[in-house]
């Protein structure tokens, strides 16, 4: 018998993001239950690919939860691309929701500048409530940055992401945590532990090129299945999130 | 002997062929607006076929000035604009253009085209390349090979037509090589 997770082939059942080329670079899909560091400096894409790929689970009848910490959710979907696909049905049945994380702090008592491992705890376990509570099969937490910000401490974050990722992985919810970085920091979140305990790394960029600024993505980790490492070149449009693959001839410097 | 005109010979020599071929037409600077002619009003409208045109030659304007003279309608042509930017040229667009900044952006072009098919994704589509020669004014012949091969073989697995312009004034040994690894066919004019 396979384990529960897998397929009769040994493959684990996937989560098929709806974004044709992520899912062309994972072969299918992130593996399910999988728990994914979104990472990039700022307008590089991160915030749409998520929308998209909570917008797409919807449609494809997965509740889909996105948990707002920097942005108030009317603001975020203000400014959200006016994807051709997007029903605003999936919002009124719940298929579909936006949550300010900050109304959850309140509600819970946490003081979010300075959050303590007592409250880290709490808030896992709400955020596991809602999973149950609503079903939820996709995640978006934009940002964990700003959640760790509080936590302030590795340790603390390191618990913190090592609790979230083993309540939504149980819960056979697939999820993903933006994460900000600057345009020159080496490594792939701002605190250095995020990328070590998440099941995969997906990395947006700008690359510079002869004064061309393109917007690059490359799938750096992803436990589970076999990927592409290579950078891909992306345009965030009105049909979706579309990938290219970079192309290698010319004199590329700078990177991102 | 009758002389064919080019736009006939375009328009015929292009529906001999089968879908997903990828042609290249040869042709003198005389012989451009007479083949686009061809090319649109006559073969792709007999095909029934939406066209995204990539014009890294001259701004859409002025094809689309040029095709509503000659009364040829554009409703299912699209254009992916490469030059009009950098020539900072008029801000307001056709609706039938989108611009790429530059024409050294040349995963932007794919992914331009990739969008448009996905917009248009009703009929069998025929994917304008004008003109290999000005891209390669702006594209070392590595990532411009690179370009074609990767484009028009994803176009051929669509079943797509692709046809790439070049001006036989500006070829270049190199043009010439990257055309018949590329092209099913290479159409010269006038021949």
């Amino acid at each position: 018998m396979p384990a529960k997770d897998r397929d009769f082939s040994g493959e684990r059942e996937r989560c098929v993001t709806g974004i044709d080329g992520i899912d062309h670079i994972l072969n299918g899909g992130i593996p399910r239950g999988n728990t994914v560091l979104v990472s990039g400096s700022v307008g590089t894409g991160k915030t749409s690919i998520c929308i998209e790929f909570l917008m797409r689970g919807a449609l494809y009848g997965e509740n889909s939860l996105y948990l707002s910490v920097t942005e108030p959710t009317e603001k975020l979907l203000k400014n959200v691309i006016p994807f051709d696909f997007f029903d605003d049905k999936l919002m009124r049945q719940g298929k579909l929701q936006f949550i300010d994380l900050p109304k959850v702090y309140e509600k819970l008592g946490i003081d979010k500048e300075v959050v303590d491992m007592e409250s880290a705890r709490r808030l896992v376990e709400t955020i596991g409530g809602m999973v149950d509570e609503y079903h939820v099969r996709r995640l978006v937490l934009d940002s964990v940055t700003s959640v760790c910000y509080g936590l302030r401490e590795q340790e603390r974050i390191r618990d913190f992401l090592l609790r979230l990722g083993a309540t939504l992985s149980a819960k056979g919810c697939t999820s993903l945590l933006v994460s900000e970085i600057g345009s020159s920091d080496h490594g792939y979140s701002r605190w250095g532990v995020e990328e070590a305990l998440a099941d995969g790394v997906i990395v947006t960029g700008n690359l510079e090129r002869r004064g061309d600024l393109l917007r690059t993505l490359q799938v750096v980790k992803m436990r589970g299945t076999t990927h592409s490492r290579a950078k891909y070149v992306l345009d965030l449009t009105t049909s979706g999130v579309l990938l290219v693959p970079l192309l290698k001839g010319g004199s590329v410097t700078g990177g991102g | 002997m009758v002389e064919v005109s080019t736009s006939t010979e375009v328009a015929d020599r292009l529906g001999n062929l089968p879908e997903a071929s990828a042609v290249a037409i040869r042709l003198k600077a005389e012989q451009y607006f007479d083949a686009i002619q061809g090319m649109l009003d006559r073969f792709a409208t007999k095909k029934g076929l939406e066209v995204v045109y990539v014009t890294s030659t001259i701004p859409s304007q002025s094809i689309i000035n040029a095709l509503e003279a000659l009364e040829i309608p554009i409703d299912h042509v699209w254009f992916v604009d490469c030059i009009s930017q950098i020539m900072m040229s008029q801000a307001k667009r056709h609706q039938h253009a989108i611009v790429v900044e530059s024409p050294t952006m040349l995963e932007n072009i794919m992914l331009k085209v990739e969008f448009l098919l996905r917009k248009h994704p009703d009929r069998n589509a025929l994917v304008v390349l004008d003109s290999i020669n000005s891209l390669a004014i702006h594209n070392n012949t590595k990532i411009l090979s690179e370009f074609l091969h990767i484009l028009v073989n994803n176009l051929r697995s669509r079943g797509a037509y692709t046809v790439i312009f070049s001006m036989q004034e500006y070829e270049t040994d190199e043009i010439r090589n990257m055309l018949v690894l590329v092209s099913d066919e290479t159409i010269e004019l006038g021949e």
